[in-house]
């Protein structure tokens, strides 16, 4: 009855073995039949990994086993070879030279296909214990960059204010979250200082890291890359440094115009971009102008930069200002009133960095405090940081600032000749001295090499007719006057 | 197996090697000290597959051999024996030492199972004076975790950028940063020292003077330094990104002089509460920190510092043995402490030293 049963089962998993002429042993067939099924079944490297160790546990001292197999596990299996992680050095120079036979047999006892057994140092995947720390001291923040990918999970998409000075920057970056590497490859942001541009491009790492957990994410700073392969050359790494960043499924480049003075590490960029470029990776880059505009960029690094997307972000508007202190109030669990936030809106018309400091001037007065900020208090708090008083700027900063911007010999400016290069310049610091300071046209006639008052009206107007049908020159413009800032 | 050599310089080995054994380990040959009797010279091998060393030891061999001794019972037995040679016979599985008045028979433990001491090889390296590398460990491994729950916290970080190795220990409640100039090799990537195996190193390379050489590789680390040699393992993880997290500036700064200040939190740890906690209260008004202690079963003490003060006073809390520890390392006349306010963390420094800092963070109640 038992036996008949014994070949029932067994038919099932292994016909073969039923069928055999002779007298049936149930018994060693039984095991024969256990053994080919526990193989089909093993269906995990890891049961696998269980098996073999349960089996060397029987042909090795305890005390061997426990010190040497211990912390071990597989890796990967591939090709036929078994990787084995082991914690350290000694355990891998130990098990390939005492127990390598043992445990090749083990394991090809199991699964045949394994024709051979590689060691390499690797932590073995244990669960995190949690510890209660019973100190009463804060701890510090470490945790606040993940390691992995170098983000920042306070950029996410739910604390970044939308309004009408990023909205298209903003929608640009959901678009990429939505469609990574199809929609805009790449995206670049670019814009001022302290205008949310790294919070962005972070957001879209951060949202990427949640939503595919699986493919790897990197945010760094050009500076950081540029760092990172001087190094590699310097101890003979190149290839390294290149395998490194080619196995990205988004990359994030904060501050690139910093490449442009790196000669190497701007050709290396580029060949890191077509790669990823044509393996349609997502890039997202940011840079504190438009890339027609960073001097010493190349061409083609412009026009691959130009091929997805580029969108500017430029200071908030009053509403916007106020919806970001309104936020950046909550998120502290601040109470601030409207005067008071209507206020710090009115005051600090600069970048979204410099209304967070001056929140943070306050928050810290109320925590030591212990009572509400009115409206006298932040006006006293804040006295300096209003930006309603525009620095003065010298004529000489001027025009010393718009040639290095050109290119040209500042001398140049003030001397009688009408060379093309120097005669548009010249006309520029004349306008923005007229448009932005105020200086009255005779005083700047006399300030720039003793011209007439007319020259100066006509090279205003002459900008000005430009302005309208010439957008690079209104690029131009732009960018002299945030260096004027 | 037979040797003769001087009792000091096998007790001061094996002494050394006796640290490096496991004592409670599932296999018996690692409490072990492996001896290796060759031309000349005896060798001293001991591991606990954490890290490990071998001494060599001048010594007249006439027979060579190997042999494994419990590290505990030779050092025990050399340290009383008087004599100033020891010889030493293998017999079977006993190895009999004699000294001019005593003689010992030390049951051996087959060394079959001895471990080999993994080697680096030499093509990745750096080389700094002796006392540099003393003082980079010195000043940061108290600071690692002592918790096993995140082993690259209870790590020393070392690494290496434009000549300089800077070395760094935290277990999240501090965080001390250390940076001495490199002789050779300017670049190094991170590199995670279990501290314990740091303590080790600092032990054995103290007495020295001039250069070390340290090699590396991914997993390992290892240096030469007179007889010694040395390796630990390296653990793999990443140390966190701590640069980020160093305030780059200040509301408050205040300067105190460092005796000062170690006095005064050594008389309050007299008063204070099973969390050692002081409190702070930087007066600019009065250019002083008042200091002060409490525990409600003994009483409480307040110490006043005279200090230069800028910026806005406030009042902080800290354990004071975080404090304390900032200390070792500086050797200046004077601190500096730098701050944010209440719940920031506090920023401590040698006021005439750029190289070292150590960054703590507040009591949280």
């Amino acid at each position: 009855m038992f036996v008949t049963y014994v070949k029932y089962t067994l038919y099932t998993v292994s016909p073969q073995l039923v069928h055999k002429k002779g007298p049936f042993d149930a018994r060693s067939a039984l095991a024969y039949a256990l053994h080919n099924l526990s193989c089909r079944l093993m269906t995990t490297t890891k049961e696998l990994w269980e098996n073999t160790l349960v089996e060397l546990e029987l042909s090795i001292s305890k005390p061997n086993f426990s010190t040497w197999f211990k912390d071990t596990h597989v890796v990967k299996i591939e090709d036929g070879v078994a990787y084995v992680g082991v914690p350290s050095q000694f355990a891998r120079d130990w098990l390939s030279t005492k127990f390598h036979k043992d445990i090749l047999r083990s394991l090809r006892g199991f699964a045949d296909s394994i024709r051979n057994v590689e060691y390499i140092i690797s932590r073995s995947p244990k669960k995190a214990v949690e510890e209660v720390h019973a100190r009463g001291s804060a701890e510090l923040p470490l945790e606040s960059v993940h390691s992995k990918t170098n983000l920042n999970p306070r950029f996410n998409f739910s604390t970044f204010i939308v309004g009408p000075f990023n909205e298209v920057a903003h929608a640009a970056a959901q678009a990429v979250v939505r469609k990574p590497g199809i929609a805009y490859n790449p995206l670049l942001v670019y814009g001022p200082t302290g205008l949310g541009k790294t919070h962005l491009i972070q957001a879209i790492g951060n949202h990427f890291r949640v939503s595919a957990p699986e493919r790897k994410v990197l945010y760094l700073t050009s500076e950081k890359f540029s760092m990172d392969y001087v190094s590699s050359v310097q101890s003979g790494k190149v290839q390294w440094f290149k395998e490194k960043y080619r196995q990205y499924d988004l990359l994030i480049m904060d501050d690139i115009q910093f490449l442009a003075k790196m000669e190497k590490t701007k050709e290396e960029f580029f060949h890191l971009f077509n790669y990823l470029h044509d393996g349609n990776k997502q890039l997202v880059f940011s840079s504190d102008q438009h890339p027609n505009m960073i001097q010493g960029l190349e061409d083609r690094l412009k026009s691959r930069l130009g091929a997805g997307m580029i969108v500017s972000v430029t200071p908030p508007d009053h509403e916007s200002r106020l919806a970001i202190v309104r936020a950046k109030a909550l998120a502290h669990n601040f109470i601030l009133s409207d005067e008071v936030l209507e206020y710090l809106a009115t005051t600090i018309e600069g970048n979204v960095r410099e209304l967070e400091g001056a929140l943070n001037t306050l928050l810290i007065q109320f925590e030591m405090r212990g009572k509400p900020i009115n409206l006298n208090d932040a006006k006293v708090l804040l006295r300096g940081a209003s930006s309603a008083a525009k620095k003065a700027v010298s004529v000489q900063e001027v025009v010393k600032t718009i040639a290095n911007f050109y290119g040209i010999d500042e001398s140049s400016i003030y001397e009688k000749t009408r060379r093309k290069e120097v005669v548009r310049p010249r006309q520029v610091i004349m306008f923005l001295l007229r448009e932005d300071f105020h200086v009255s046209f005779p005083s700047i006639g006399e300030k720039l090499g003793g011209r007439d008052h007319t020259t100066v009206i006509h090279s205003c107007d002459k900008i000005k007719n430009d302005l309208t049908t010439n957008s690079m020159l209104g690029q131009e413009i732009h960018q002299i006057r945030l260096m004027l800032k | 197996m037979k040797f003769e050599c001087a009792t000091n310089d096998i007790l001061s080995a094996s002494a050394l090697a006796a640290r490096f054994v496991e004592r409670r380990a599932n296999l018996p040959v690692l409490a072990a000290a492996l001896m290796v009797a060759e031309k000349g010279r005896l060798i001293l091998r001991a591991t606990n597959l954490e890290c490990g060393v071998e001494v060599v030891v001048d010594a007249k061999v006439s027979e060579g051999g190997v042999v494994a001794v419990p590290a505990a019972v030779l050092v025990g037995f050399l340290q009383n024996a008087r004599g100033k040679l020891v010889s030493a016979a293998l017999k079977g599985e006993v190895l009999k030492l004699e000294t001019e008045r005593a003689s010992a028979s030390l049951k051996t433990i087959p060394h079959d199972d001895f471990p080999v001491l993994p080697k680096v090889s030499a093509s990745s390296s750096f080389t700094l004076k002796v006392a540099d590398l003393v003082r980079a460990l010195r000043s940061v491994t108290h600071c690692a975790s002592t918790s096993a729950v995140k082993p690259e916290l209870q790590s020393v970080l070392l690494s290496a950028e434009g000549g300089k190795l800077i070395t760094a220990g935290t277990d999240s409640f501090r965080l001390a940063e250390k940076t001495v100039p490199l002789r050779a090799g300017t670049s190094v990537p991170n590199l995670l020292l279990p501290a314990r195996n740091a303590t080790e190193l600092i032990r054995i390379i103290e007495q020295g003077s001039g250069d070390i050489e340290v090699y590396y590789n991914e997993h390992q680390i290892s240096t030469h330094t007179g007889s010694v040699y040395y390796t630990s393992r390296l653990i793999d993880g990443s140390f966190p990104n701590y640069q980020q997290i160093v305030p780059k500036s200040f509301t408050t700064e205040a300067v105190v002089l460092r005796e000062d200040l170690q006095q005064a939190l050594k008389s309050l740890s007299v008063f204070s509460d099973k969390f050692l906690q002081v409190s702070f209260t930087i007066d600019p008004g009065h250019k002083s920190i008042l200091l002060s202690s409490r525990n409600p079963d003994i009483g409480e003490q307040t110490t006043t510092l005279r200090a230069t003060i800028s910026g806005e006073g406030f009042t902080i809390n800290f354990n004071s043995r975080y404090l304390a520890d900032s200390l070792q390392a500086i050797s200046g006349e004077s601190v500096r402490l730098q701050s944010n306010g209440p719940g920031k963390p506090i920023l401590i420094k040698d006021a005439a030293d750029e190289s070292y800092f150590y960054l703590a963070m507040p009591m949280n109640r």
